[in-house]
């Protein structure tokens, strides 16, 4: 299954189409507007070079039109300039000076008193946006002259304008827009930090730094954050109760075991009798025992705190040294100082213990502990490998699986490597790990090797 | 041999004792840790047996309590439960050797053996100096190896002076380390016992194993051989 997207990418991605989608309708609006306003103001303007056309003209006896000496803008009288004014009448036809060799659009009759402003009109030097007044002229001999007053601009003024105004409106629009979207990226990085900050401390939980959630989450988080810590806290708690209720089962069920015991010992001569008893006390007591560890090993907890290989295996090897004094074993250790393991002190003493006694009972003279971290990239917890290695007889590769599945059930009758064994392979099996026998590459007796892989 | 058995388990407790003393060593009980510190002030002991679930006081506080009295002889612990921590913790705090309940008799027997051996620093159950050879496995004594026919007291003289080769052993030590508190101390039996022994091992009178310190006590004369 896909994986859902992050928040801060869906917020951020919600966030910026919207913004997106804003700022385009504004400046589109605004565009819109500025075009429109440009328009009505160049009509305006055309209207009153219209106004002063016709302020300035006069009909002479004749009957010609003569148009101002000066025009209202010097633009009429350059050519080429792109501004050009016009006059079209019965028998007159009148064009500014700038409007000189141009083809321009000066062909409406328009009726006195209207005017028509339209454009852009395609003419042989672009564009022209064109305003035409119709003007009815009274003549000195009393008869109405219907003229109409042209004037005309070229539309790249215009374009100029728009252009010019887009690029300030665009400039303005996208810095706004990279500032929203970053003070959004900071706003989003603020507010989602609590959640980040809580998976970080869960992490540090997880790998055994802290024992709770700190209580210093926002107001919405934290009812679920004191959940978490609830259940960490119940789930310690019951791992504790659990275990201590067993010890005290252990101790009631195997004192009364020991006096059954040493009464059966004391007691006279071997009866049958006495031997079926004697036997079904030792079964009894082996049951009680591995069962006993079995249950009380915890085995993979997602919160286990990190355990330091070295100090525990020194205390045990410390103790064992005692126990076996007489027999002057050397045990070396080769321990990686970052290995670790992750679970229950108690799972990890009952496994050195019970594999280095093993090996103890065994060897001749030299036992070796290994352990070493697996720590392969992209892994977030290390795993662990250990090797426990005598140079006693070892143990024949065929008797390998026989000795294994004799520890497994426990019930049977298990010498030597006994019970200690069977507690090795469940403890290793409830952190899904592996054991296997091996014969010991450097001390040639056997080789007990317990691997813990890394977890993603 | 002088031991202190602190067990709160009376039929335990009291077929343990009955039987450490048909094997020859002398036993004092206790049921709890207060009781044991009171005896461990007054006897000296050569080996402790103390269960580690004990009432009022655990069987490790009573183990640091009896070292910070500065007592070194040997401790093996009883434990009901068989683990590790509790084995790693025991043998931390002190003692030298533990038993899991329930256990073989012979075994603990075993274990008290040679804890004692390891004690007065022989490696091997087998004690010898010069032609005399004790056995502490199979408790016989054989000289340039024909065995020597003891009794019980006598074999734990011998073994108390043996394990202490070369050291001087008072009366006072012999006596409290081998017989039970209700023995009368001032009696010459074990003037008797001693003469008896010189007897056995030597007829002869060549080797001259166990010397008379005047007026201070006994000394086992011939060196260590292992």
């Amino acid at each position: 299954m896909r994986r859902a997207l992050s928040l801060q990418t869906r917020l951020l991605w919600a966030a910026s189409l919207a913004l997106a989608a804003f700022l385009g309708a504004t400046g589109y609006a605004l565009d819109l507007a500025f075009k429109r306003s440009a328009l009505q103001a160049m009509r305006d303007r055309m209207q009153s070079y219209v106004w002063a056309y016709l302020s300035g003209s006069d009909i002479n006896v004749g009957g010609s039109l003569i148009l101002p000496d000066i025009p209202p803008e010097p633009r009429f009288e350059r050519p080429q300039s792109g501004l050009y004014a016009g006059v079209v009448g019965p028998g007159i036809e009148w064009r500014s000076a700038s409007a000189l060799g141009r083809q321009l659009p000066f062909d409406l009759r328009l009726e006195p008193g209207r005017t028509q402003f339209d454009g852009p009109i395609e003419t042989n030097v672009g564009g022209v946006y064109r305003f035409a007044q119709g003007v009815a002229w009274e003549m000195t001999n009393g008869k109405e002259v219907q003229l109409t007053f042209f004037v005309a601009e070229h539309e790249a003024v215009l374009k100029r304008q728009i252009t010019v105004y887009r690029r300030t409106l665009f400039a303005h629009l996208g810095t706004s827009a990279l500032m929203l979207l970053l003070v959004q990226l900071l706003m989003l990085r603020w507010s989602l930090r609590p959640l980040r900050q809580v998976t970080s401390d869960l992490a540090r939980v997880e790998r055994g730094e802290r024992d709770a959630l700190p209580d210093r989450y926002p107001r919405e988080l934290s009812p679920l954050t004191s959940s978490i810590n609830d259940i960490i806290a119940d789930e310690r708690e019951q791992r504790l109760r659990y275990r201590n209720t067993l010890g005290d089962l252990a101790h009631s069920l195997k004192t009364p075991l020991a006096v059954i015991r040493g009464q059966l010992e004391q007691s006279g001569p071997d009866s049958a009798t006495q031997r079926t008893i004697a036997e079904q006390v030792r079964r009894m007591d082996e049951l009680v025992a591995y069962q006993l560890a079995r249950a009380a090993a915890s085995g993979h907890a997602p919160f286990a705190a990190p355990i330091e290989i070295e100090k525990h295996a020194e205390a045990i090897v410390s103790g064992l040294e005692k126990v076996y004094a007489g027999r002057g074993i050397l045990c070396e250790f080769e321990i990686d100082p970052q290995a670790r393991f992750y679970g229950e002190t108690g799972d990890l003493l009952e496994l050195l213990g019970n594999l280095l006694e093993n090996a103890f009972k065994w060897a001749k003279g030299r036992v070796v502990l290994q352990a070493t971290r697996i720590h392969p990239p992209g892994t977030r917890r290390p795993g662990l490998d250990l090797c426990v290695d005598d140079d006693g007889p070892g143990i024949p590769a065929d008797k390998v699986d026989a000795l294994l599945k004799r520890g497994v059930r426990g019930d049977e009758r298990v010498q030597g490597h006994g019970i200690g064994l069977a507690i090795v392979q469940d403890i290793v099996r409830s952190y899904r790990g592996t054991l296997s026998v091996e014969p010991s590459p450097e001390l040639g007796g056997a080789r007990f090797h317990v691997r813990f892989e890394a977890t993603r | 041999m002088r031991i202190l058995l602190v067990e709160d388990e009376a039929p335990l407790r009291e077929t343990l004792a009955a039987r450490l003393k048909r094997e020859g060593y002398a036993v004092d009980t206790a049921c709890d840790g207060e009781e044991a510190i009171f005896l461990g002030k007054e006897v000296p002991f050569d080996v402790a047996i103390i269960d580690l679930g004990l009432p009022k006081m655990t069987g490790l506080e009573l183990i640091q309590k009896l070292r910070g009295m500065g007592q070194k002889y040997p401790i093996l612990i009883l434990t009901a439960r068989s683990s590790w921590q509790d084995k790693v913790e025991g043998l931390k705090t002190g003692a030298d050797d533990y038993l899991v309940k329930p256990f073989h008799v012979e075994e603990l027997l075993a274990r008290i053996n040679a804890l004692m051996r390891r004690a007065t620093g022989w490696s091997k159950p087998q004690l010898e100096c010069g032609p005399i050879e004790l056995d502490t496995t199979a408790q016989t004594v054989a000289v340039s190896g024909n065995s020597v026919e003891l009794t019980t007291y006598e074999y734990k003289v011998l073994e108390y002076l043996m394990l202490h080769a070369g050291e001087l052993v008072s009366k006072a030590d012999l006596t409290e380390h081998i017989y039970q508190q209700d023995f009368d101390r001032d009696s010459n039996v074990l003037e008797v016992f001693i003469g008896r022994l010189r007897r056995k091992l030597d007829p002869d009178t060549t080797l001259k194993p166990i010397e008379t310190v005047r007026g201070r006590g006994y000394r086992f004369a011939i060196p260590r051989t292992n």
